[in-house]
């Protein structure tokens, strides 16, 4: 028998019956699946139990007692997705929120995601306007056909099971400034969102360090098929995804802390201020600001100051002031 | 039970099809299925095009998938033991579902993709949301929910909690809302009441996007410009499909899109950046970038980001405004 077939079929009876089923019974129904005394067939049916808890339905085994006899059984209320009891609110975060992350065409476990929206119409007493609300945000945030996309979402779906199952990955990776291609061994630890570019975090075993990987810029990836079902690496308890996925461009380690400052212009934006993150010290002055970093990595912010056009000067230190100096005037004579 | 699998003859089956979705996928088969069922329970008549739509699968493949559903059931596999799904007259009727009259819990993946999704976005009700989807999965698999979530972070919340959280209850209570936003191209906060029809997100930028009554057309408005939000008592109709069949986040473009030149060391950089078009790769390593559908202030904002590396080539009317944007950014310094 098909083995999808045989999944759904053993969930039915599980489902179905008033009291656990004895592993007897279930092999005197499943004759050709889980024939015989030897370890294979129980081998068997556990894979089976662990498929199922995959798509999200547990098969529990039962010691008998004097009421029930022992094996196995679905408990319906570990089964049926419950009514999550959300307010409207919230109900309306879940479905903008993932119908936005799908029609962007890159998110992690996206085919999880699509089925997470389709269940929640289950899991929700009525969620009338926001189930439309989502409909429109999938149109108004849709990318289809942009370029590229579907490579980086094949790279973000692959990445998202090594991480899940702890699995190494292969890549082939085209550095961006030194446009340098390596090959490397990188066991994944998370993956992170900015400006709208997927980058995976994990130990690089070439560089024998935590890197972190702009997606785009991946050429080739492969993930160990060796023993699919163990884990080639454990996890880190000194690990913490926010510390990588938060890091301003200027925060990269290039050089020793400086302390720098950046004058905004009014009128003041809330977008423009949010733009230096949360790490930033903003005092606000005559309709402007005063933004103080510290920076690891001059050159990020230079560039992010500059991306602001006029809205914003470098005030300190004196030299990054006077290397945006240079880099503009060089620009006007170019354009003149 | 003492009847016997082999003494019940299955029900005949079609033959399967190259390429069928079970040759793909069969695990993916099985979740589409455990939705399915359960979903035309609760919508009895449901044409084959919605179902097949809202399982994100071909006709095609939705109806492979009830032949296939014709051999399911359970022992001792009696006629009334199989699922009976049929469809009559173009639409999908469940007769007996075999107790998949709701869908299962969400697996570890699912709630933690949504979870973080939702706290990518925000809002009050983040942190209420991200429990009850802890809370609805099996709990063998919640450990491994709490570690996949700590495993994506799909960007910081665009506004406050406060702000997102009102406008989540208004586009869920269909109430207008006033917004104190900033606006580009005034340069100055401005006042607005908009119908929020709903968020969206575009080039990992969020708007709010709605009919804005004072202007009588729809319009979208960048979140982390809006400073202050007010739920007020005004309830308005739903959005027509015509509405939504027009609805854009940003107007068409007029003109040729602006066209950057960017040299050899940001040119990786410049075109793995999402929202920009490699127009073409030149000798040295440069490359000529354009970015579809995007205001041509922002692409030179962009190529100004590029330290000196990038210059706008075209058209000419976009050149020279971008040479009086250098012009008016290097007066800061004098």
């Amino acid at each position: 028998m098909q083995k999808d077939q045989r999944l759904l079929d053993l969930a039915a009876l599980l489902l179905k019956a008033a009291e656990p089923v004895s592993w007897r019974e279930i092999q005197e129904q499943f004759r050709d699946d889980y024939a015989g005394r030897g370890e294979a067939a129980i081998r068997k049916f556990e894979r089976d139990k662990a498929d199922l808890l995959e798509l999200g339905i547990p098969v529990r085994w039962v010691a008998g007692d004097e009421d029930l006899p022992a094996g196995y059984l679905i408990e319906k209320d570990e089964f049926y997705l419950p009514d999550l009891k959300l307010p409207p609110e919230d109900l309306a975060l879940l479905y903008v929120a993932g119908s936005a992350a799908l029609a962007n065409g890159t998110f992690p476990y996206a085919r999880d995601l699509a089925h997470a929206l389709n269940k929640l119409s289950f899991a929700a007493r009525a969620p009338g306007a926001s189930e439309a609300a989502a409909a429109a945000t999938r149109q108004l945030s849709s990318t289809d056909g942009a370029e590229g996309h579907e490579a980086i979402a094949a790279r973000v779906e692959e990445l998202s099971r090594a991480m899940a199952h702890k699995k190494r990955v292969h890549l082939v990776y085209l550095g961006a400034e030194r446009r340098e291609r390596t090959e490397r061994d990188v066991d994944p630890y998370g993956l992170f969102q900015q400006g709208g570019a997927w980058y995976a975090v994990g130990w690089c075993h070439m560089r024998k360090a935590i890197r972190t990987f702009h997606l785009a810029r991946v050429e080739s990836l492969a993930v160990n098929p060796a023993a699919p079902r163990t884990p080639d690496f454990a996890s880190r308890k000194d690990f913490h995804l926010a510390d990588h996925a938060t890091r301003e461009t200027w925060e990269y380690a290039h050089h020793p802390p400086v302390r720098c400052r950046v004058r905004l212009h009014a009128p003041l934006s809330t977008e423009v201020v949010a733009s230096f993150g949360g790490r930033a010290k903003v005092e606000e002055e005559g309709g402007g600001a005063v933004v103080e970093v510290e920076a690891t990595n001059a050159e990020g912010l230079l560039r992010h100051v500059l991306g602001l056009g006029d809205r914003a000067e470098v005030l300190a230190p004196r030299d990054l002031r006077a290397r945006a100096r240079d880099v503009l005037g060089r620009l006007a004579k170019g354009l003149a | 039970m003492t009847a016997r699998r082999a003494a019940k003859p299955r029900r005949p089956k079609a033959p399967r099809t190259e390429g069928s979705p079970a040759r793909k996928d069969p695990r993916e088969r099985l979740r589409r299925i455990l939705f399915l069922v359960p979903y035309a329970v609760r919508h009895p008549g449901i044409p084959v095009r919605e179902l097949s739509r809202r399982c994100g699968c071909t006709e095609k493949e939705l109806l492979e998938d009830l032949d296939f559903l014709l051999g399911v059931g359970s022992p001792p596999f009696a006629p009334d033991d199989f699922l009976d799904v049929y469809v009559e007259g173009d639409r999908v009727y469940v007769a007996l579902h075999q107790s998949f009259s709701r869908p299962p819990r969400f697996t570890e993946s699912e709630a933690a993709a949504l979870a973080a999704a939702a706290r990518a976005l925000g809002g009050e009700g983040r942190d209420r949301a991200v429990k009850a989807l802890r809370d609805s999965v099996p709990r063998d698999r919640r450990a491994s929910f709490d570690e996949l979530v700590q495993r994506i972070y799909a960007g910081a919340p665009p506004a406050r909690d406060s702000v997102l959280g009102r406008l989540e209850r208004a586009v869920a209570e269909r109430r207008a809302v006033r917004i104190a936003h900033h606006s580009a191209s005034r340069e100055a906060e401005v006042e607005r009441i908009v119908h929020p029809w709903t968020l969206a997100q575009r080039f990992g930028h969020w708007y709010l996007y709605g009919l804005d009554p004072a202007r009588g057309r729809a319009l979208a408005f960048r979140l982390d410009r809006v400073r202050e939000c007010t739920v007020t008592d005004e309830r308005f109709d739903a959005p027509g499909e015509a509405d939504l069949a027009r609805a854009r986040l940003f107007s068409e473009p007029e003109g040729d899109p602006v066209k950057v030149r960017v040299g050899p060391t940001a040119a990786a950089w410049a075109v793995s950046r999402p929202g920009l078009r490699l127009v073409k790769r030149e000798r040295g390593g440069r490359v000529v970038v354009e970015a579809p559908g995007a205001p041509a202030e922002w692409t030179m904002r962009f190529a100004l980001s590029l330290g000196g590396d990038a210059e706008v080539i075209a058209p000419a009317a976009a050149r020279r405004h971008f040479a009086e944007l250098v012009r008016r950014t290097l007066d800061r310094y004098a």
